[in-house]
Formats: C-alpha cells, structure tokens, sequence
C-alpha cells in the first residue's frame, strides 16, 4: 500500500500522522493524495492498493448450507455474504387470484422434457417475449420468489441487532427482488407442479369439481383429454445475511443470490391423488436445477470528486475519479454511485438489465459508457468464478 | 402475520416438502437413523477461526464437523446430517449513550439469532423466546470472564449468528417414523439441539472476546454432556427407570444420533481457575447430577484445547506478522510501506 505525501510549503515542519490516523481524519484528502500522487513516476492508485478500474475477484463456495436446497458463501475483499435458497410449497387453490394464464392447460411433453434436463441450458428460453412478459408478471403476481436480506448480523458496528430492518436493508430487498422479477432470471415453468388434468367423467372426485368450471373455460370440458395443470408451486425463499461488511453491499448481495439459485435442486414432486398432497422424491438424482436464464451480474461505480461539495452539475469540470467496486473507506466518500447489471452471457453483446444512478451529475454520456464497459469486465470477473462452478 | 418491512411469501401459504419415502413404516426408515460412531468421551472435530470480520473489533467462526458423514453424500434431497456452524461478532468497547444510565462496569448485551436457513423448519427474523434465553445463558458465561471495572460507562456487542444449527432429534422421529421404535420416543422436552448450540456459543465467543482484546480472566469453555439411553437397552432402562444409572453418559452428544435424550448439562468453564461462570441442565438427571456435570466440564475442558490454539494463532498472526512485514517492507523502499507516517498539511 503506497503512502502519499502532500508537502505544499517546506518552511514549518507539517504534522505527522500514521497512515491510518490522516484517513480518519481527512478521509477525501487521503483519497485524493494516493489518486494523485505528486511524483509523476507513482501509479494512481487507491488508498486499498486497487487500480481506479480494478474489481476484487470474488470468491464462491456453494452448497455448505445443509437445510437450504441451494446455497452460496461470497467473499468479495472483505465482505462477506451467505445466502440460502430454500424451496416450499404453494398449493394453487390456496392462492386467492391466481392469474388467469396459470389456469391453461400446459403441454406436458415440452414442460416435462425441461424439468427433466440438466435444466441449465439457458436454450431454452421458448416462446416470444410477449409470453415472456406474460410469465414474468404471473411470477411477480403470484409472489414465488421471496428475498430477504439481513444486515444486522453484528457484520458491521453500524448495523448492530435490536432494532427492525434498516432503510438500507429494506431497500436492498426491494431492489433484489425487483431485479428478479425483471431480469426474469428464474423461469416460472420450473416452479410449477402439475398434474394430468382430470377427464370430465371423474367427477366424484371432490378435487376436480372444483376445477371443472375451468376445464369449461378452456373449452376441453368435452369428455376427452386432459392435458395438465399446476396443482402447486414451489415459492423460492432466498435469505441472504451478511457476515462482513466492506463495501459493494448490493454486488455482493446479488451475486450470492444468482450463485444460490444456480446451486438450487427442487426435489422432484407430483402430485398424489390418494393422499391429496404434493410429494416429493428423496432421491437426489432426481431433482432439477431452475434452470436460470443467463447470468445477470451488478457492477457498483462511483464517482470520487473531492473538489465538489454538494454543488450538483459544477460549473466546469472538476478532476473526479471513476472508482468501480468500492470499499467502505470509499462508499462514504463517494456521492455519485452508479449500479449498472449487465449481463455477456448470450454471446455477442451484452444486455443491459438495470442502471441505477444516484447523488449527483458526474456521469454523463461518454462516462456511462464506461461505467457500462467496466460491467461487462466485472462481469467477466464473476462468469468465470461463477462458471467453474457450473462445469 | 405480514412484516411490512420485509418482503413476505405470498398469501395463500407455504409448507415444506414432504417427502414420499418418509411416509412409508417406521421398518423401513429405521436403518437410516444415524447412530455414534464416537467414543463417549470423544467430542465431534471443533474447527475454530478468528478475525473473520474485520470491521468488527474482534469476531470468531466456529465449526463442529458432522459426526456421522453419509456413504453416499448427495443422494439424499431431503435429510443430510447438518454441523453446528456458528459466527460470534464482537462490537466495542464503545461509550454508552448519554441517556443509559451509569454503570461502573462494563455494560455485556449480547444477542443470538438463528439463521432462517439454520433449522430443518425455516426461521423467522424476529428473534424468538429461545434465542433470548440462549443469550442470557451466554451473557451469564461471558459476564463471569470479563474484567468488567476496567471499562465503566461502556458496552460491548456480542452478536452470535447461527448459520446451521444443531438439530433437536433424528428427523425421523419428527415424521412419524420414530413411533413405536423402542417406545423411546423423543424424550422428555427437547430443544436438546440448543444446548450444543450454547456450548458453541460460548466457546467461540471466548475466541472473539480474546480476538477484541477485551480484558478477560480466563478462557472459557463450553461443554456439553448428556444421559442417553440407546435403542439395544431401551427395555431394560425402562424397567428400572427409577433407578440413578438411566443410561450412559456421553460427551458431545448430537441429539440425532441418540433415542432418546434423558438429560443434558451445559457449562462455561474456566479451566485456569478451576471455576464454573454458567450451568444449565435440562432433563431427568436423577441423583447423579454430579457425573454428568463433571462429564460436562471433561468436554469443556477437551474443547479448551481447540480455543486455546486458535487464540495462539490469532495472536502469532496479529502481533509476529506484522513486525515481519515491516521489516521486509522497510528493506524494500521506506517510501511505499503502509506504517510509513504520512505528513499533512494544510
């Protein structure tokens, strides 16, 4: 870790401070001093050692976790992050308004032969977007996928238990689950537990009485077959804790959960008439992964500009430095944050799923390119990590 | 029972899987209950780590390996045998707040949390009456170590979280497939799986006060020890339950690989000192309460051991290392070490 010294004037001898002390003390000009060191021979660096562009490697382990049926530890530098994936079950005439597009019948041999892949094949994506959207709203509409995060966990003197949900965490569980639902990462076909629809005749069953006006609507009603229905879904609960707090809070949050659900295998399950429940097969071979569509990635970027103090749009442009994954240190320096979620994985260009900008007007145009351009660096950062657990 | 400042499952309900095999006959599910493989004495493998959260002024993960590995390890969807994992976050000594009151010593408070992923049933996030009982018994451990004069009008957080925990009883008993198998039943109460947890607790909190720095007049231990009775003698311990010898006495017990759970013991003990700071015992104990909290002390002592080499490597890293570090930095160049004092001006 290089040490800057700023010398104006030799004539009195300045203070002397350790390292340490002159950051608490003076944190922006501590920053400032290693970013831009006097000598032109030092490189500009930041106070953590990292380049201004340079992303820490992160680090996954899956699958610790027991009682969870997918799971994932993230270390990012210094932060830390577990995050479970735990799969219930929702019986579909529980759901008070389900949407109307989960009453069809669904074709069996095309659900049946995905849920029985390998089911991370990200080829299956089918149907057009218009369906896409359409199951995208059903997903959110029906609320299968329940993210919680929890901060206070003694992971940072800040976020000490006792009290409810900071803002922070509330807001980070909002803008998870939202990112779920947009990124339509996890497919609803792999939640749903279907069954054979009944034929007409069968009425004495009690179950299907209740069905029948449905069977009507979708006009099969006449004797013949059938066809399936969702019977239940699985209703994904993904709880992500913090163990340690050093910066890139939402990156790491997101990456935990985009590696939890692709270590997550749903048990098989069908329904049993006999007993009137869903049951699920113990036998590990059996169960799938969900499948997940690409690999969304967050990449944090933010904006280091000491000379701005509270002046939104400065008059000209002041010497600012782009700072991408931050640490602690620099999250309370830096004003402008922007989060981009790109995600490289369908080959050719990336897509980008989400910007999130806030705190100030540094970025514009020529800089959000960049901003873009280090999400698709970071992402590469995460894809391998990321991908030698797949392989 | 909606929290609105959390995001909540959807409306109708959810419950967790149910798996087709554990509905067949209590026969066929038998065979898959684990049974110890340890000697009595021998406790599970404690893997203990400090520093971990460095934000934090000292913090301690503690590990407890599964006793009995499956065969086969993934095979199963449903039951793998888990291992107590646990993190203890220390957070202080720090100024308490105008409006607390004095204290002349150092103000403990500490706080246990279940992961909702750390039970076979999802937990909530609101803490429960359990977890507030544990960490009473955990401040009461703590509070008999720390030196607490030589802080007044201060606090310090200790945060226990417990990512996996250790279970109450063999799953099957919880299906249904325990019932009639030996009559044994689950045995009286249960939450036989928070006692090793406190255990843990206090052991790993002892590494993490030792990581901050905070004054302490010995290490404490946790041990745990607890009268069972195994499936083979099930009907003759019946028969002269009145008796005092009920069943054997182990070290370490995991609640899942016993029928039942008579007793069990929990002490903090400090071995420096010959002294006791917390005793809790749960259970039938019958007149030899004494063996067992003797056996509970002999485990206490045994995961010492584990504490004591974690504190000693901590240490070796903290105060030897850096010394080194500056010395081969300060070869190096002066000019680009990170002790180097920075000059400030202006």
């Amino acid at each position: 870790m290089p040490a800057a010294t700023v010398t104006t004037s030799p004539t009195p001898t300045p203070l002397s401070f350790p390292a340490p002390i002159f950051a608490a003390l003076q944190p922006s000009s501590f920053l400032r001093a290693h970013l831009a060191p006097d000598s032109p021979s030092q490189p500009s660096l930041r106070a953590n050692g990292r380049r201004p562009s340079e992303f820490r490697k992160p680090n996954i382990n899956t699958g610790s976790l027991t009682h969870s049926h997918g799971s994932a530890v993230v270390r990012i530098g210094d932060t830390a992050v577990v995050a479970g994936v735990r799969g219930e079950i929702l019986l579909a005439d529980d759901i008070p308004n389900p949407p109307e597009r989960e009453k069809r019948d669904f074709d069996t041999n095309s659900t049946r032969q995905e849920s029985r892949g390998s089911g991370a094949d990200p080829s299956s994506k089918g149907g057009g977007d218009a369906d896409a959207d359409a199951e995208a709203d059903s997903l959110a509409h029906l609320q299968l996928l329940v993210p919680n995060l929890e901060l206070s966990t003694g992971c940072h003197p800040s976020h000490l238990p006792g009290s409810p949900p900071s803002s922070l965490a509330q807001s980070l569980a909002q803008r998870i689950l939202s990112l779920l639902h947009s990124t339509r990462l996890v497919p609803l076909q792999q939640l749903r537990i279907l069954r054979p629809r009944a034929r007409s005749s069968d009425l004495d069953d009690e179950g299907d009485e209740m069905l029948d006006p449905d069977a009507a609507v979708d006009g099969d009603g006449d004797g013949k077959v059938k066809g399936w229905e969702v019977v239940a879904y699985w209703t994904l609960y993904i709880d992500i804790l913090f163990i340690s707090l050093d910066g890139a809070v939402f990156d790491a949050a997101w990456g935990a959960v985009v590696a939890a659900l692709g270590d997550t295998r749903l048990p098989h399950a069908w329904w049993d008439a006999d007993r009137e429940c869903v049951l699920c097969e113990e036998d590990g071979a059996q169960a799938r992964g969900l499948g997940l569509r690409g690999c969304p990635v967050a990449a944090t970027v933010g904006v280091f500009a000491p000379g701005r103090r509270g002046v939104v749009g400065g008059e000209k442009e002041e010497e600012s430095w782009m700072l991408v994954d931050l640490d602690a240190f620099e999250e309370g320096l830096c004003r402008e944050v922007v989060t981009v979620v790109v995600d490289c994985s369908g080959g050719g260009n990336g897509r980008i799923h989400r910007v999130e900008k806030n705190g100030g007007g540094a970025v514009g145009m020529g800089r959000m390119r960049h901003v873009v351009r280090s999400g698709e660096e970071s992402w590469r950062n995460w894809a391998e990590v990321l991908g030698e657990l797949g392989s | 029972m909606t929290d609105r400042r959390r995001i909540n499952p959807p409306p109708g309900g959810t419950h967790p899987p149910i798996f087709a095999s554990t509905l067949s006959t209590p026969s066929a599910l038998r065979p898959q209950r684990p049974t110890r493989t340890r000697q009595p004495s021998e406790l599970r493998k404690i893997f203990l780590q400090t520093s971990l959260v460095p934000s934090a002024s000292g913090s301690a993960y503690l590990e407890l390996s599964p006793s009995s590995p499956p065969s086969a390890p993934p095979s199963s969807a449903a039951y793998n045998p888990s291992a107590l994992k646990l993190t203890c976050t220390i957070h202080g000594p720090h100024p308490l707040p105008r409006s607390a009151p004095y204290t002349p010593h150092l103000h403990l408070s500490t706080t246990l949390k279940f992961a909702p992923f750390a039970t076979r049933q999802r937990r909530g996030y609101i803490r429960d009456a359990a977890e507030r009982d544990l960490a009473a018994h955990l401040e009461t451990a703590l509070r008999g170590v720390v030196i607490g004069e030589r802080w007044p009008k201060s606090g310090v957080d200790v945060v226990v979280t417990v990512l996996e925990g250790e279970e109450d009883g063999w799953w099957g008993d919880d299906v249904g497939g325990g019932e009639g198998a030996g009559g044994g039943g689950k045995g009286i109460g249960g939450g036989w799986g928070l006692m090793s947890v406190l255990a843990g607790a206090i052991t790993c909190a002892s590494a993490a006060m030792a990581d901050a720095g905070i004054d302490c007049v010995d290490l404490v231990a946790g041990g745990v020890a607890g009268v069972v009775v195994e499936a083979g003698r099930t009907t003759k311990g019946k028969g002269k339950s009145g008796e005092a010898g009920l069943g054997t006495v182990v070290l370490d017990p995991c609640p899942a690989e016993h029928e039942e759970v008579r007793a069990a013991a929990v002490v903090g003990y400090l071995a420096g000192r010959d002294e006791i700071t917390e005793l809790w015992v749960k259970g039938d104990v019958g007149a030899d309460a004494e063996i067992l909290i003797e056996k509970a002390v002999e485990a206490a002592v045994s995961s010492r051991t584990v504490l004591v080499e974690a504190v000693r490597e901590a240490a070796q890293a903290k105060f030897i290392q850096p010394a080194e570090n500056g010395a081969a930095v300060g070869s190096k160049k002066g000019a680009g070490s990170a002790t180097a004092d920075v000059v400030m001006s202006g």
